[in-house]
């Protein structure tokens, strides 16, 4: 049987866009980690500080947490006048990262009957004022290569970053746990957390390794 | 004794001028082309612009790519609903969409909407304008590719390379869990271009789009891993091109318009792996009944 051309074509519009809108229907769609299937923003969970996440905002953690946010700001030295709607990844330095904002987090969820845990406190610094924050966008060269001048890791920075500044292939097996990529083009974050690992605990470590060799 | 002249069944189609003449398939097939791109340009702009710091949620452009969908596939059945890194559901969704489509459509995915395809189409198409209005660019690109003819020999062989791209990115992405092609991906340097670096994704691009001016689709048929599984599973569809061949002339002008550089005039039943269904050799022939889309049993045809 013959088909026309333009039948054709039509057909292969409607039957492309039919198969998504029947996913999307179903509710089987999400273009990105902050919405659920059906739309939804994604928020951290009040009893589960694992489902905090870099992107999420301060606003986000201290609602969900019942923290204010000048509470939250003064724990970690962050400028009180720090926007709400800060995505805690942004505001990563020495001091603050996810992880610590965590174990924090955690920490006030216990009973206060009990033994309260140490909360950790942001690494001293040298002078009394906050401490400064990274600036809130890596600018497109730093964000690119991840190879700024400060030799700073972010999201974009590859394993080869890392050789290059002098780190070698066994601290970074030993950091990641006996581990290293057989690729050393591979984005450090892509390949930490396709392992399940946790991104800001290992960019701690690995900076501190560079930061040794600075 | 002479042998008597050869009759030819189908009559010549007529000639259309004017506004008619855009009326085609060939027409329709760049609007939707056209369509994706710009969709996928507007992503691009609209991350860029507002950013993932705001409240709104502005999805990547890597969110619509199907052959994301490929490489995240193992982890999300294995994992229980877990993606790679750059991959959301879309991604699955997409990609599911694209193998059904070729599955009962044949690859016609990257003749009507894929946008790297299309940016190859571009360039392509500026270069043939460019050729007709300076005869020495003519020349000089012609006499290019007289030298370059000895390596024809190699065309055979090369369109091989992107079932080896195809096993190396999905089975890299399932070993690592992360997507070991993503930096050598053409597409991804596209639609990261505003973080722009010189990852061999971007000099891969870069090099594709410069030879897309000597040959057409250069990454189509070579490289490109989700035009290999797409061109594999189309090969169950039932859609194949038919050449009558007491309708044909063996102008070689279906042969001469088809992008991925297949033999259409020698074939009874075109049913090429490589054949992305653009139809531009049925538009292109002059006979009516001469070259025409058919549907007919998966596999063995009509």
């Amino acid at each position: 049987m013959r088909i026309n051309p333009f039948i054709y074509g039509a057909l292969v519009l409607v039957l492309f866009f039919g198969v998504i809108l029947g996913f999307q229907s179903a509710g089987i769609w999400s273009v990105s980690g902050k919405t659920d299937s059906s739309g939804r923003a994604v928020n951290p969970s009040a009893t589960d500080v694992s489902t905090i996440k870099g992107w999420m905002t301060l606003e986000q953690i201290a609602t969900a947490y019942n923290v204010p946010l000048a509470d939250l700001l003064k724990q970690f030295n962050l400028p009180a006048d720090t926007a709400p709607s800060t995505a805690v990844s942004k505001l990563e330095n020495d001091t603050f990262s996810v992880t610590n904002l965590r174990t924090w987090l955690q920490s006030r969820m216990q009973p206060t009957d009990a033994t309260p845990p140490a909360a950790p406190s942001p690494a001293p610094v040298a002078t009394a004022a906050p401490v400064a924050v990274t600036p809130a966008a890596p600018t497109a060269s730093t964000a690119a290569t991840g190879s700024g001048s400060d030799r700073t890791i972010n999201a974009r920075t590859t394993f080869q970053n890392l050789y290059d500044w002098g780190v070698s292939k066994e601290t970074v097996q030993k950091i990641l746990g006996g581990d290293a990529p057989l690729l050393p083009s591979a984005v450090i974050k892509d390949y930490v957390t396709g392992r399940g690992l946790e991104f800001s605990t290992i960019k701690t470590q690995l900076q501190a390794e560079v930061d040794k060799i600075k | 004794m002479a042998i008597p002249p050869r009759t030819l069944s189908g009559s010549v189609k007529p000639r259309v001028r004017g506004i008619k003449a855009l009326l085609t398939h060939h027409t329709f097939r760049r609007i939707s082309q056209l369509g994706f791109a710009a969709f996928i340009a507007f992503l691009v702009i609209q991350h860029v612009v507002v950013g993932e710091e705001s409240g709104i949620v502005t999805p990547s452009a890597e969110a619509f790519c199907p052959f994301g969908g490929l490489e995240t596939l193992y982890k999300y059945i294995t994992s229980g609903g877990s993606f790679v890194a750059h991959t959301h559901l879309s991604n699955v969704v997409l990609l599911v969409a694209v193998l059904v489509v070729a599955l009962l459509l044949r690859s016609a995915f990257c003749g009507w909407i894929c946008p790297l395809g299309f940016t190859q189409d571009m360039v392509s198409s500026f270069s043939k304008f460019l050729q007709k209005r300076i005869p020495p660019l003519r020349r000089g690109i012609n006499s290019l590719k007289k030298r370059g003819a000895r390596l024809a020999v190699l065309d055979r062989y090369l369109r091989y390379v992107k079932y080896l791209v195809l096993a190396w990115a999905v089975g890299g992405a399932a070993y690592f869990g992360y997507m070991v092609f993503r930096d050598y991906d053409p597409w991804s340097a596209v639609i990261n271009i505003a973080e722009f670096s010189w990852t061999p994704g971007a000099i891969i691009l870069i090099v594709t789009l410069v030879a897309s001016i000597f040959v057409e689709r250069p990454w189509c048929r070579y490289a490109c891993p989700l035009g290999a599984a797409s061109g594999l599973l189309g090969k169950l569809s039932p859609i194949y091109l038919k050449r009558e061949q007491s309708a044909c002339t063996n102008c070689k002008i279906c042969t001469k318009a088809c992008p991925v550089g297949l033999n259409v005039h020698t074939a009874t039943t075109i049913r090429n792996a490589d054949c992305m269904t653009c139809l531009e050799c049925v538009g292109s022939c002059p006979r009516n009944g001469a070259l025409e889309v058919k549907i007919g049993l998966p596999i063995v045809g009509k």
